[in-house]
């Protein structure tokens, strides 16, 4: 029975992550960032949904939609209040511009953590789940969110790829993560892309950052690690590569919830550290990447 | 080497005389807060020496700080060794684990040079909490025996340790062995053409690093009085560390001590908002990183350079 | 050339990088007290030579032998350390020191250890700052330097060490006359002090006065090898770099005139940093005309259309269709009709060849997209038969046809076209010619072509005008060029 609650509990949070993690390399790969407020994102589209929905008590429902918007709107302000100043601006000497971006996202995502501490205290909190009850699976009492987590994340996750391969705004993306010279010299700007590509990311953050928050809990305290495990994840599958993010994900996913049940909980985060490090080492390029 | 001026350095005399002279008139809690700055002081050189002179980013300079930090403190506490044994085990243990982290790392580039240095924080940390036998854990570790109790001996204690690691910090960087650093932080290949192994020098800047920053780790816990992931290790003290060596002014050495300074007495000033401190206090250094790359030191106009 | 055993004997060099071979099985010898010069085109390999001789790059195969040792595949300080000194194209100064120091950098030992300069040292700095024409500057920041003091800052630093052979790339790219002359008296001097010299550049018109042997280098291969005047004579060499015959077709004079003008650029600088790319270019393109700039590698074709598509910053006045430049976005460019088809090509590599086509006619209604796709289709029917096949698997022929194509989905009023015939084997420029041809004959649009290959700039051109060193220095109808420059032209 702990076989199949593990092999449950494993695909939905693996899908989470992969999920957030897809979000992450998106934005790396079409615009070059490493973003490492990316737990922060997370963090507040939850607490955002707890309290809207539980706190302030409009329900489940309003409560998504609530940390859905304001993760979005916390994404547009990474990018336009300091990816965008930074990378153009003429102060930063262009080979320390990733340098400056990368410590300077590592300052917002602490920001963001303080202010959720503040205004919320540490102590972790769920978000009410969209869908209540249970069932039972091969003699496993499941939650019913957990099932549909699932269901939404690959929802979510198909409707991406159905916008990148199929719609032209999204072959625009693709081409942009490939030659973005290209894509000025037809015509193109990329500035428009580069605002698409982050509103597709602060989504992806925040449904992720809700349905996580619904399952594992939330809480400011939650922020390093939900950025530490997203660049496992994409380091893992290889920068830039989609597939490789789902595989990665899905490792480090099930990876985390063996180490949960069969050691410790608290240790979770640790194998995966270490595979990480194993991995910078004999393979930087990660398991499908191409850069 | 340039020549300083005989007026300014009249000026600096006055001004560390003063330094010195502080316990006379101020209190307790002052002597304190500057105490911290000063040791943090020497974390932001020996940053700023491992990037702006070799141009190596680690962003997890806690690492560093906290072999050297645990590494006395459980000398002391579990050993028994004196505290100034302690405190060369420490340094100790800080340079090895630095060199071990810099020589697979340098074969790293990128991004993934960051990462790494970020991952042995995080590895650290976890390695703490799963030790908890012997490191404390997440509570952290009494040591019995400390620098003193006199808040005045204290300060100078970190005044003189802040003084002689910054000067031999800067003599560094304007020595040859500075120029060289220097030459292999800013482009590896033409160093090379000039003859020089890049990557040897790079791993010596990181041993140096590791060495300023472990023995500053390590009097911080005689001082503290205690060893603790939220003094030394964590991530959001690593970030400080950083903010305050760009602040100051990258590649100045001299910049660290002013921005860890300028950050450490602007906390306490916000300390009557609570909680929202660090907030503050990010945001300001999100600001001028935005908008003055050069830091502080960099806004002065008669600073020369590029 | 006073001595017969070579300081550097190169055989067998050669470089693969994945598919590509660089360099094919070069041979060649350097000897001290001379100056060669390695010249190629972009992409004929003489980099990869210069690299791997420094040991930036490792060769696949091949030996190196400095004075009898074996240095290939070393790393680049022990190279450096052997005697091997390099002056790179681009300067690289310490920001924070000044000119005699940023020299002393070059006469410090390896060592972890040494805080101050090795006796005596600071007195060598000065002297070799003098010796390079440094003397006034030795106290001042590399910022405050002009160009050419830069340059002469990292020849002193490279000289410093002592080499016994000297590597220079590019070494009079961004100098005016007057400095391409003191430079040339320096490098002698190295020469006359017994050093190994060898300089690395595009072409040889540059190098000629001052080299004592020429090799010329295509695709990886060494093609002719001799004198200065030799090589510029030679056959292979001509054909390659210029083409073969010339035949022209150009319009009447009159009947450009009266259509109006397209492009008008006017007194165009480019500066890249300090220094200097284009200087006061002007020209005029007519609507429906083909213009050619005729021009060796490096000349500054590129950066001049760079400017024109807004991809650099410029000072002068470019005016397209009656109005004059503002702040308009490269991408804003594009649209109003000057679509660039660079020389890097920059095709989506991963795309397919299709959606590199359908991406560029993103912005037409569907109906114009597909009969403009048949057009294209018949223009260049190889896209057909590779329409699924990733870009970057394709050709360099097959690579060109799809960026003309690509930029032609565009619907441009005036294609700028850079060096398309780059690489490319002489079968394959007939097909690009062809295409131009019938471009030329069956629509009205405008082109702006660039090109080092005279043979296919020049018989679809309405008028030339020639750039050399960042100026343009002729300008008139093809026939013209035929009868006056077309033999002094290499």
């Amino acid at each position: 029975m702990l076989a199949i609650q593990i092999l449950i509990d494993g695909f939905a949070i693996s899908t989470l992550y992969a999920l957030g993690a897809l979000g992450f390399t998106l934005i790396f790969g079409v615009s070059g960032v490493l973003n490492l407020a990316h737990g922060g994102l997370m963090v507040i589209a939850a607490m955002i949904a707890w309290y809207v929905g539980t706190s302030i008590g409009l329900g489940p429902y309003v409560g998504a939609a609530a940390g859905l918007a304001v993760c979005l709107v916390a994404a547009l302000v990474t990018y336009g209040g300091i990816v965008r100043p930074i990378e153009n601006s003429r102060a930063v000497p262009a080979h320390e511009r990733e340098l400056f971006v990368l410590t300077a996202t590592l300052l917002w995502g602490v920001m963001i953590q303080e202010a959720l501490s503040y205004a919320f205290t540490n102590s972790p909190i769920t978000v009410q789940p969209l869908i209540a009850g249970t069932v039972s699976i091969l003699g496993v009492r499941t939650p019913i969110n957990e099932i549909f987590i699932a269901a939404v994340a690959w929802a979510v996750m198909g409707a991406l790829w159905l916008l990148v391969n199929r719609t032209r705004i999204g072959r625009r993306l693709l081409a942009a993560s490939i030659n973005p010279r290209a894509l000025t010299l037809l015509g193109f700007e990329l500035d428009q892309i580069y605002l698409f590509v982050w509103v597709i990311y602060g989504l992806l953050a925040g449904i992720a950052g809700v349905l996580l928050g619904s399952f594992l809990g939330s809480g400011s305290g939650y922020v390093p690690g939900l950025t530490g495990s997203a660049f496992t994840i994409v380091v893992l599958g290889g920068l830039g590569s989609v597939s490789g993010t789902l595989i990665a994900a899905y490792i480090v996913g099930y990876i985390e919830t063996l180490t949960a049940y069969l050691v410790s909980p608290s240790l979770r985060e640790v194998p995966a550290l270490i595979l990480l490090v194993v991995v910078i080492y004999m393979r930087p390029q990660g398991l499908l990447g191409r850069r | 080497m340039s020549t300083i001026p005989k007026s300014r350095l009249v000026a600096l005399a006055v001004f560390l005389i003063v330094l010195a002279l502080f316990p006379l008139g101020a209190n307790g809690y002052i002597l304190g807060v500057l105490t911290t700055a000063f040791y943090f002081a020497v974390f932001a050189m020996s940053w700023d020496l491992l990037f702006g002179y070799a141009g190596e980013v680690n962003f997890g300079p806690t690492f560093l700080i906290g072999l050297g930090a645990y590494g006395a403190g459980m000398s002391n506490a579990l050993l028994g060794l004196p505290v100034p044994l302690a405190v060369v085990v420490g340094a100790i243990v800080a340079v090895a684990g630095g060199v071990a982290l810099a020589i697979p790392a340098l074969r790293l580039s990128g991004p993934y040079l960051g990462l790494i240095t970020l991952v042995s924080v995080l590895l650290l940390q976890q390695a703490i909490v799963i030790f908890a036998g012997v490191t404390g854990g997440e509570i952290g570790l009494s040591v019995p025996d400390v620098l003193s109790i006199s808040s005045a001996v204290n300060y100078e204690y970190a005044l003189a340790f802040m003084l002689v690691s910054g000067l031999i910090l800067f003599l560094i960087s304007r020595s040859s062995l500075g120029m060289i650093l220097q030459a292999a932080g800013q482009d590896q290949v033409a160093a090379a053409a000039l003859g020089f192994n890049a990557t040897r020098h790079k791993i010596l800047a990181f041993a140096v690093s590791a060495l300023f920053s472990g023995l500053a780790g390590a009097f911080l816990v005689f001082y503290l009085g205690t060893a603790s992931v939220s003094a030394v290790v964590d991530i959001s003290i690593g970030v400080r560390v950083i903010i305050a060596a760009v602040l100051g002014g990258r590649r100045t050495i001299i910049g660290g001590a002013i921005g860890s300074v300028f950050l450490i007495v602007a906390g306490e000033l916000l300390r009557p908002i609570g909680q929202l401190s660090t907030f503050v206090v990010a945001l300001i250094a999100l600001v001028v990183i935005v908008l003055f790359p050069d830091g502080l030191l960099g806004l002065l106009p008669h600073r020369r350079g590029a | 050339m006073n001595s017969t055993t070579p300081r550097l004997a190169v055989s067998g060099l050669h470089k693969r990088f994945g598919g590509l071979i660089a360099v094919k099985s070069l041979d060649f010898n350097l000897y001290p007290g001379e100056i060669l010069g390695l010249i190629g085109p972009n992409g004929s390999g003489k980099s990869t030579v210069m690299q791997m001789i420094m040991g930036v790059v490792r060769p696949t195969a091949g030996q190196i032998l400095l004075d009898g040792e074996d240095i290939a595949g070393r790393p680049t300080y022990d190279i450096a350390r052997a005697g091997v000194g390099i002056v790179f194209q681009h300067s690289r100064p310490l920001r924070l020191q000044t000119v005699l120091e940023n020299i002393l950098l070059g006469l410090l030992p390896d060592s972890l250890s040494r805080l101050r300069p090795p006796p005596g040292a600071i007195e060598t700095a000065r002297r070799i700052g003098e010796e390079c024409g440094l003397g006034d500057v030795l106290d001042r920041l590399p910022a405050t330097l002009p160009f050419a003091d830069l340059r002469r800052m990292e020849l002193a630093k490279a000289i410093a060490r002592d080499p016994r052979v000297v590597l220079v790339d590019e070494p009079f790219a961004g100098l005016t006359s007057t400095e391409v002359h003191d430079f040339s008296a320096l490098i002698r001097r190295f020469r006359d002090q017994g050093r190994a010299v060898m300089l690395v550049d595009h072409n040889v018109k540059s190098i000629a006065s001052l080299a004592d042997r020429v090799l010329a280098l295509y695709l990886g291969e060494k093609i002719a090898e001799g004198s200065s005047e030799q090589v510029m004579r030679d056959e292979t060499v001509r054909r390659v770099y210029l083409g073969g015959g010339i035949e022209t077709h150009e319009r009447p004079e009159a009947e450009i005139a009266a259509h109006k003008v397209l492009l008008q650029v006017k007194d165009v600088s480019v500066f890249y940093g300090k220094a200097q790319a284009l200087e006061n270019v002007s020209l005029t393109v007519h609507e429906g005309e083909f213009v050619s700039i005729v021009g060796l590698n490096g000349a500054g074709k590129t950066s001049l259309f760079n400017a024109i598509s807004g991809l650099v910053p410029f000072r002068g006045a470019i005016s397209w269709d009656g109005a004059t430049r503002g702040r308009e976005s490269a991408a804003e460019i594009a649209r109003a009709g000057i679509v660039q088809c660079p020389e890097t090509r920059e095709l989506f590599g991963r795309l397919s060849v299709a959606e590199n086509l359908e991406l560029a006619g993103q912005r037409l209604p569907p109906g114009e997209r597909s009969s403009r796709l048949d057009w294209l289709h018949e223009l260049f029917p190889i896209l057909r038969v590779r329409g699924t096949q990733e870009a970057r698997t394709l050709s360099g022929g097959e690579q060109q046809m799809l960026a003309i194509a690509r930029s032609l989905m565009l619907k441009p009023r005036l294609l700028v076209l850079d060096e398309p015939t780059l690489g490319l084997a002489p079968v394959i420029l007939g097909q690009l010619s062809e295409a131009l041809s019938r471009l030329r004959e069956t629509t009205d649009i405008t082109v702006l072509l660039g090109e080092q290959n005279v043979t296919f700039a020049l018989p679809h051109a309405d008028r030339i005008y020639v750039i050399e060193h960042g100026r343009i220095i002729w300008d008139g109808t093809p026939t013209r060029f035929a009868a006056e420059a077309g033999t002094g032209y290499l």
